[in-house]
């Protein structure tokens, strides 16, 4: 970059990288807009919602849940004002935080699926389709996740280049988009509880 | 800027350093390994090419077959075959990726002063899917079991009770593979289109054929999810017995019709829109003249992606949907009218304000005017809602929609053929041969599709095999197909004279047509860095201002905003184009084309239904994106 312009004035501006993330989040969110439209599709026309036979949605585990996951992004924004900062020891340690309450969740919530599908299958109905596929299709974000900050966590070892504050920002908002995801599709699935 | 002959002595130590840098490799490897966007436009134009050619031999077959009554050339479930794939062949993989992936790949960063997009390797993933899922369709028709509901695939049709083969898997597989490359195509350009302009390039300077792009990929971008979404369903009813579709387990059959047309109806002017942003380049090139009213234009094409995002339902007209639901989008569906005739006026305007010269690439331009406004006609007439049940699933629609994506879509596909032949080749086009082939399209397409209109009034319902000889249908059905032979053969005169022309015809030049835009302003073909130097832009006619390009030699001369430090580019802000800071970009890369490997492995996988190995493949991909990112772009 030496032997480059001198003459004009850099302004700060988000990098592609940063516009990348946008744009993978923005495609995410349509498909799960999608979904969730087909869900409300399908209980609109249906008489009887969750139908008889499947027990209605637990609600309260399911909110602690998104709860403590909604608390991961205080961690991941953390560890992208560090690595910005060039702190490292705090980045990884954000990361780690954040690891801990993803994977925490993580655990549970594939426990419970299976749980669950033993109660109703997904071959079932209508509502069993459209219930197993929205919750595993989150559930598939959330692990793809965590597999973004274990990667990192390994790119960490080994300190910060500003290709690794880029990744560590893109993936941050990464997990601020999954989170609002996953509060909106537990909402939407709790919703079969109500009326 | 003349690249061939620098002016100075340090100039030209600098331009030799920009070659040993962006060099490719030598051979079959340097095609694998390629991130370079002119190549991988070329890989894109190629092979919509040949996809191009088995759409038209489908179609081809269709009309020989429909040539006389009660014919027996192809038998019913081939043709139903046939029509399939024609639908799905010339809208999948044709016309998305000849102008996204060939026209968008190659002239975007040229257009925008840029050396390369802003994800090269992405770019680069973003063929070989494409690839790999067009070999993916047509494995189906190697193996005899071809997608055949139509290439809306409606339910129930298309679930396992009525069509119990693998067609449909094939189907569903082969669009959401295709739709990921597009996905990708998408975000590819709406990011280097905001962040990889010269710097000057304001989005108001910005040419009116990128607004075009980044319309059509905002619409890709939001529309494709709902059709992956579809197909997801209709797999899993497929293979898994979930019961989306299927009303006596709480299903709905009409959400599949939802769902595709949400994605549908954007996607005809995701077809159409590159091809205005085609149309708006060739016009100010043979009218000399800057195009009237480019900000309305701009807006004009962003608009009409964004309401063809409200108007699905007019496709469903004849389903049974409740009165106000059709009366709502019958309304926003006529709303279309208002951005489409914008730009048919600027158009219009510009022809008869400039001087215009009817060379082949306007001729199409013209052409294209034409078959877009009487296919819009025919459009408007379906707003009225008991003409559009009257006519449902006849020929008349088969006609207005033909108008539009061969009319509309594929003539400024030609017409922009001819105009940047010779900034792809270096040699110029022979102009008489030119002619004659627009002329024998026009008037082969017009003779192929209106009578359509008329058969189709008569009562000639799409998608039959056959038809009696007895109910006035005949003689349409035989002009059509001489229509059909006589496009045909303008076609082939069209690329053999592209040929010939490659062979024979004398050298362009960089800038044969005094075009405006920056990719003249380069050498004919362009160099592997595109631009010796970031060119400087204070219009949106680029190439047309001298004192600029004077200002480039001099640059190129004092070593200014030459990047001849490493693999780089800039960024710039986003809305004003401001120089924000530059990037070391990523060069050849094994990664993108392994990685379309395992996800090909991970679809047939799924279509043979061994859902665990094709697990173990997703994870086989997953370790081929941890080598991709093992090297950081500093490093490499």
């Amino acid at each position: 970059m030496s032997g480059y312009i001198a003459s004009s004035v850099e302004r700060p501006s988000k990098p592609a990288a940063w516009w990348g993330m946008v744009i993978l989040i923005s495609s995410e969110a349509t498909l799960f807009g999608a979904f969730i439209g087909t869900y409300f599709y399908l209980r609109f026309r249906a008489p009887t919602w969750p139908p008889d036979g499947i027990p209605e949605p637990r609600v309260v585990v399911p909110l602690i849940l998104v709860g403590v996951l909604l608390l991961s992004s205080i961690p991941m924004q953390l560890a992208s004002n560090a690595a910005r900062a060039g702190r490292l020891a705090a980045t990884r340690l954000f990361v780690v935080a954040a690891l801990v309450l993803q994977a925490g969740y993580f655990a549970y919530e594939v426990h419970d699926f299976s749980d669950q599908l033993k109660t109703f299958d997904i071959s079932r109905d209508a509502y069993s389709s459209i219930y197993y596929v929205l919750l595993g299709a989150d559930h598939a974000h959330v692990a793809l996740g965590i597999l973004f900050n274990l990667w990192l966590l390994a790119k960490l070892v080994r300190g910060l280049t500003t290709y690794r504050v880029h990744a560590t920002q893109a993936i941050a908002w990464y997990w601020h988009a999954v989170n609002l995801l996953t509060l909106v599709v537990i909402l939407t699935l709790l919703s079969a509880a109500i009326g | 800027m003349a690249i061939a002959t620098p002016p100075t002595p340090a100039a030209e130590a600098r331009v030799e350093r920009l070659e040993v840098m962006w060099q490719s490799r030598p051979g079959v490897l340097g095609w694998l390994m390629t991130t370079d966007h002119k190549r991988i436009g070329l890989l894109y134009f190629w092979t919509t090419l040949v996809l191009f050619g088995a759409g038209g031999i489908e179609a081809m077959l269709m009309r020989t077959q429909l040539i006389k009554p009660n014919n027996d050339l192809v038998s019913p479930e081939t043709y139903d075959q046939l029509f399939t794939l024609h639908g799905l062949t010339m809208i999948f993989f044709f016309i998305i990726p000849m102008t996204t992936g060939a026209f968008g790949n190659y002239l975007i960063p040229l257009m925008i002063g840029a050396r390369d997009m802003a994800f090269p390797r992405m770019n680069a993933l973003s063929y070989w899917i494409f690839l790999a899922s067009a070999i993916f369709l047509y494995t189906s028709l190697a193996l005899g079991m071809a997608p055949n509901a139509g290439w809306f695939d409606y339910v129930p049709l298309a679930n396992k009770t009525f069509t119990p083969g693998h067609n449909i898997d094939f189907y569903a597989l082969a669009v959401i593979f295709n739709s990921i490359a597009s996905t990708l195509t998408a975000g590819q350009f709406i990011v280097t289109i905001l962040k990889s302009r010269a710097p000057g390039m304001s989005f108001n300077r910005m040419p009116l054929f990128c607004f075009a792009f980044l319309a059509a990929s905002f619409g890709l971008l939001f529309a494709l999810p709902p059709l992956s979404a579809d197909n997801i369903f209709l797999f899993l009813d497929r293979n898994v017995g979930t019961h989306f579709f299927d009303p006596s387990h709480g299903g709905a059959a009409l959400l599949w019709q939802h769902l595709f047309w949400i994605f549908g109806h954007p996607e005809v002017y995701i077809l159409i829109v590159p091809a205005f942003g085609i149309a708006t380049s060739i016009i100010p090139a043979f009218t000399q003249r800057k195009l009237v009213a480019f900000p309305l234009v701009a807006i004009a094409e962003l608009l009409v992606v964004f309401i063809g995002f409200g108007v699905w339902a007019h496709h469903m007209f004849a389903t049974g949907m409740s009165t106000t639901a059709l009366i709502f989008f019958a309304g926003a569906t006529s709303m279309v009218v208002i951005p489409s005739t914008i730009q048919v006026f600027a158009w219009c305007m510009s022809f008869v304000l400039g001087v215009a010269r009817f060379k082949t690439p306007l001729l199409f331009i013209a052409g294209f005017i034409f078959m877009f406004v009487t296919g819009g006609l025919t459009g408007i007439m379906f707003v009225a809602i008991p003409f559009d049940q009257q006519v449902t699933d006849t020929y008349f629609i088969i006609a207005h929609f033909h108008y539009i994506i061969f009319g509309a879509a594929v003539f400024p596909i030609f017409g922009g053929m001819y105009y940047w032949f010779p900034k792809v080749t270096g040699k110029l086009y022979f102009e008489r041969p030119g002619q004659i082939s627009f002329w024998l399209i026009f008037a082969g397409t017009n003779l192929l599709f209106f009578p359509m209109h008329l058969v189709g009034l008569l009562g000639m319902p799409r998608r039959v095999y056959t038809y009696p000889g007895n109910l006035g249908w005949t003689t349409y059905n035989v002009i059509e197909t001489i229509g059909g032979y006589l496009t045909l053969v303008g076609i082939l005169v069209l690329f053999g004279n592209l040929v010939w022309s490659y062979l024979r015809a004398p050298a362009a030049g960089p800038d044969p047509w005094h075009g405006p835009t920056l990719e003249w302003v380069t050498s004919s073909p362009p160099p592997e860095y595109d631009f010796a130097v970031i060119p400087k832009v204070s219009s949106a006619y680029p190439n047309w201002d001298v004192e600029d390009r004077e200002e480039d030699r001099r640059k190129l001369a004092s070593g200014v905003l030459l990047l001849d430090q490493g693999h780089e580019q800039v960024e710039v802000t986003p809305v004003d184009g401001w120089l924000s800071r530059t990037v070391e970009m990523p060069h050849e890369s094994p990664w993108p084309v392994l990685l379309a490997l395992c996800l090909s492995l991970v679809f047939v996988m799924l279509l043979l239904q061994h859902f665990a190995i094709a697990g173990l493949m997703g994870i086989l991909s997953l370790l081929t994106l941890l080598g991709w990112h093992s090297k950081e772009p500093q490093e490499a």
